[in-house]
C-alpha cells in the first residue's frame, strides 16, 4: 500500500558538480525509482556522497540539474523542499541534553511556523515516528544516552516526522556495529514498504545487495552499472569499484547476491 | 519483513496505521491537542503558539533579580541612600542633591550598564550559536577589539571627526571581515574560524596600544577608558543609538529564534529542516557585529560579558531553545552588578567594569574548560 499517493520523483539532468576547480561528477543523468529503497555504493571518492549532496541541494551544482517531478529544485523554496525531502547526513549530532522525543519535534519545522507551533496533526505524526521507529518506550530518553543503534533510529525517527516522500541517507550504518546496522536497516525497508523513497549511500557493498531494491554503482563520478542487485553485481563489477576479486553466491533465504572469497586484485605490475 | 524491534502489538496491527501519512484529515483536526510537557499551549482555528514554561519563569526570576540590582546600584556609592529616598528621587520628589544624584549621575550610568551588558551578551549568543562553539564570542574573535581600535583612534584625533560608535562599527566590520576573510573556506566552524579571530584581535590590540604610545599623555589617558572597558566616560548619543540598537536587535533575534534553535545541528540537517542555513547565518553574524559595535561605542571592550551572560542563560534554561532573552538579561545583571562592585568595592578608587569582568571571567572561563561534561543517565 502506498501511503503517498503521487510519490514525487527525484531525477538529475547533466549534473555536474565539484569542490572549486575540482570537477567531481560531470554531467551525470540518474533517475530514482519510486517507493523502493536505492543504495548508491562505490569506492571512497567516486563521488556517491557528492551526488547525495546535490539530490539534498546541501550544495549547488556546477551545471545541469536536480530535478524533483520536474522540477528545478534550486528554484524551490526551502521549505517547501523540506515537505518533500528529508535528508539525514553522516554522523549527524544533536545539541546536548536533548530528548528522543525533543529530537523528533524538529521534524515538524517545516510544517510549523511562528503562528502554527503545535497542532493535533504534529502531536500525531510525532507519535507515529517514535512508534514507527520503535522508540517509545525511550521517548524521554537524552540522545546521548543511546546506543549507537537506538540513536540513529530516533534521527531517522526525526525525518519521518517531516513526512516527506522522499528520505536520503548518507551512511546511515558507517559507525554502527552489525546488529545497529540491522536495525537501521530494517527501519529502511519498513518505511520503503509504505511508500517512501529512500536513497541512501552505502560503503557496504554486501548490505546494499541485501538491503536495496535498486543499486547505483558509481566510479570517478559517473553511473558505471544501475539496476537490481542481483542483475547488477558481477565479480566483473566489484573487481571495476574495488579493484577485489570476489566470487558470488545467491543468498538462499533472499535471493540477493553475496560476497564470498573477497581478496585482492593482483595489480599488473 | 516485520522489524523485530516493534512491539508485538504494533506487529499484529501492522505497521501501515503507524506511518500513514495521510494528510491533514478533520479528525486530526478536531482532536484535542496534549502541549509537548513543560509548555503552554493555546491554540484555535489553524492557529497555535506554545510556550516554554521555564523560560518564562528564568527570564522572570532574571528580570526580579535585575530590579534588585539596579535598586542596589542607585542606592550604593559614595553616598549611600535609602532605597526609599531612591524612589522618591526617581520620583521627582527628594531633594536636590538626591534626586541629582540619581537621576543625573547613578540612572544614566545604571541605563548604559544595562544596555552594554545585555547587548553584550545578546551578542555572545548569537555568535556561539553560529559557530557552533562556546568560546566564539565577539570578545574572543577579534571583533571588540576591531571596534576600540577605530574608536580610539578617533578620540586620540587621528584627523578623522566620526562619532565613536560609525568608527566602533566600522571596526567591528572591519575585524569581522577580516576574520571571515582568514578563515574563508571552513566558514563560521572550527577551530580555523577562532584562531583567526584572535589573530585578528590581536593585531587590532596592538594598533590601540600603538595609537595611545604616540599621542600626548593627556589625550592618551583621555582614551584610556576604551581600552580596558569603562561605563565611566559614555560618548554623547552612543547610548540613544545603543538603546534603538538593543531593542531592534532583540526583535531580530526573537524573529530568528526558530532558525537559531536548529542552526545548533549541522548546517546539513538545518538545511534538510527547510532554514536556508547560509542566508540566516549572514543575518546572525551581522546582528551579533553591530550590537558589540554599538555596545562598545558606549563602554569599550567588556567582552567578558559575551561569554558569562550567555553561560549564565544556558545553565538555567532548557536545551530545547537559545535562550536569547535570558541571556540578554542576565548580560545586563553581570554588568550591573560588576560596575557597582567596581564602583564600591576599593571607593574611593574606581575600577573600569572591564576589569572586574575581567577577574569574574577569567575564573570562570577556566571553569568552563576545566569542568566535566554534563553526563545523562
Amino acid at each position: 500500500m502506498n501511503d503517498f499517493r503521487t510519490p514525487p520523483s527525484l531525477a538529475t539532468e547533466a549534473l555536474c558538480m565539484g569542490y572549486g576547480p575540482r570537477r567531481i561528477i560531470d554531467g551525470l543523468d540518474v533517475s530514482l525509482p519510486d517507493a523502493k529503497v536505492t543504495a548508491i555504493v562505490g569506492p571512497n571518492g567516486c563521488g556517491k556522497s557528492t551526488l547525495l549532496s546535490g539530490l539534498a541541494r546541501l550544495h549547488k551544482p556546477d551545471g545541469g540539474s536536480v530535478l524533483l517531478s520536474g522540477e528545478d529544485i534550486q528554484r524551490l523554496p526551502s521549505r517547501q523542499l523540506a515537505t518533500q525531502l528529508a535528508l539525514l547526513p553522516q554522523e549527524a549530532i544533536a545539541p546536548e541534553g536533548l530528548t528522543v522525543t525533543e529530537l523528533i519535534r524538529f521534524g515538524r519545522q517545516p510544517h510549523q511556523g511562528w503562528l502554527r507551533q503545535w497542532s493535533a496533526e504534529d502531536q500525531r505524526v510525532v507519535q507515529h515516528a517514535l512508534l514507527a521507529a520503535g522508540l517509545e518506550d525511550l521517548a524521554d530518553r537524552p540522545i546521548d544516552a543511546l546506543s549507537g543503534g537506538q540513536r540513529q533510529r530516533a534521527w531517522i525517527a526525526m525525518t519521518i516526522a517531516q513526512q516527506t516522500p522522499l528520505l536520503l541517507l548518507d551512511e546511515p550504518t558507517s559507525a554502527l556495529d552489525l546488529g545497529h546496522q540491522i536495525e537501521v536497516f530494517e527501519l529502511v525497508r519498513h518505511l520503503a514498504g509504505h511508500g517512501r523513497t529512500v536513497v541512501m549511500v552505502l560503503h557496504d557493498l554486501a548490505s546494499a545487495c541485501r538491503y536495496a531494491d535498486h543499486l547505483i554503482a558509481m566510479c570517478d563520478g559517473k553511473i558505471v552499472d544501475q539496476g537490481a542487485p542481483a542483475e547488477v553485481v558481477t565479480p566483473q563489477l566489484v573487481r571495476k569499484l574495488y579493484q577485489v576479486e570476489c566470487t558470488l553466491l545467491t543468498d538462499p533465504d533472499t535471493g540477493s547476491p553475496l560476497l564470498a572469497n573477497v581478496r585482492r586484485t593482483r595489480q599488473p605490475a | 519483513m516485520t522489524p523485530r524491534w516493534l512491539k508485538p502489538e504494533f506487529r499484529k496491527q501492522g505497521a501501515a496505521a503507524l506511518l500513514s501519512s495521510a494528510p491533514l484529515t478533520s479528525t486530526a483536526e478536531d482532536a484535542p491537542v496534549t502541549p509537548p510537557s513543560g509548555y503552554w499551549w493555546w491554540g484555535g482555528r489553524g492557529a497555535s503558539v506554545l510556550i516554554e514554561q521555564r523560560a518564562v519563569w528564568v527570564n522572570l526570576g532574571l528580570l526580579l533579580a535585575l530590579v534588585l540590582a539596579s535598586i542596589a546600584y542607585l542606592c550604593l556609592g559614595s553616598l549611600a541612600l535609602d532605597p526609599r529616598e531612591v524612589i522618591g528621587a526617581l520620583a521627582g520628589q527628594g531633594s536636590m542633591m538626591t534626586t541629582f544624584m540619581v537621576q543625573e549621575l547613578r540612572l544614566p550610568r545604571l541605563v548604559a550598564a544595562c544596555l552594554t551588558g545585555g547587548a553584550f551578551a545578546l551578542a555572545g549568543i548569537l555568535m556561539q550559536t553560529l559557530a557552533r562553539n562556546r568560546l566564539a564570542t565577539p570578545g574572543i574573535i577579534g571583533i571588540d577589539n576591531g571596534a576600540t581600535a577605530f574608536a580610539v583612534a578617533s578620540v586620540v584625533g587621528l584627523s578623522v571627526s566620526l562619532a565613536p560608535s560609525a568608527m566602533a562599527l566600522t571596526g567591528a566590520v572591519t575585524a569581522a571581515v577580516l576574520t571571515f576573510g582568514l578563515a574563508a573556506g571552513s566558514g563560521t566552524q572550527g577551530y580555523r574560524f577562532i584562531v583567526a579571530g584572535i589573530g585578528v584581535g590581536a593585531v587590532f590590540g596592538a594598533i590601540t596600544q600603538l595609537l595611545l604610545a604616540r599621542v600626548a599623555i593627556d589625550t592618551a589617558n583621555a582614551a584610556y577608558p576604551w581600552t580596558v572597558g569603562s561605563l565611566n566616560a559614555r560618548a554623547g548619543g552612543s547610548v540613544q543609538l545603543l538603546a534603538v540598537g538593543l531593542a531592534l536587535g532583540l526583535i531580530a533575534a526573537l524573529a530568528l529564534a526558530r532558525s537559531l534553535t536548529i542552526l545548533r545541528f549541522s548546517e546539513a540537517t538545518a538545511n534538510g529542516l527547510g532554514v536556508n542555513a547560509k542566508a540566516r547565518r549572514m543575518q546572525i553574524l551581522l546582528l551579533s557585529v553591530v550590537l558589540t559595535a554599538l555596545a562598545v561605542a558606549v563602554a569599550g571592550p567588556v567582552g567578558m560579558v559575551g561569554l558569562i551572560g550567555p553561560e549564565i542563560a544556558r545553565a538555567l534554561s532548557t536545551p530545547r531553545h537559545v535562550p536569547v532573552v535570558a541571556a540578554t538579561l542576565s548580560g545586563a545583571l553581570v554588568m550591573v552588578l560588576a560596575d557597582l562592585a567596581g564602583r564600591t568595592l576599593l571607593a574611593p578608587i574606581e575600577l573600569p567594569v572591564g576589569i572586574v569582568t575581567a577577574i569574574i571571567g577569567g575564573p570562570w572561563l577556566l571553569w568552563i574548560l576545566m569542568r566535566p561534561q554534563r553526563s545523562h543517565a
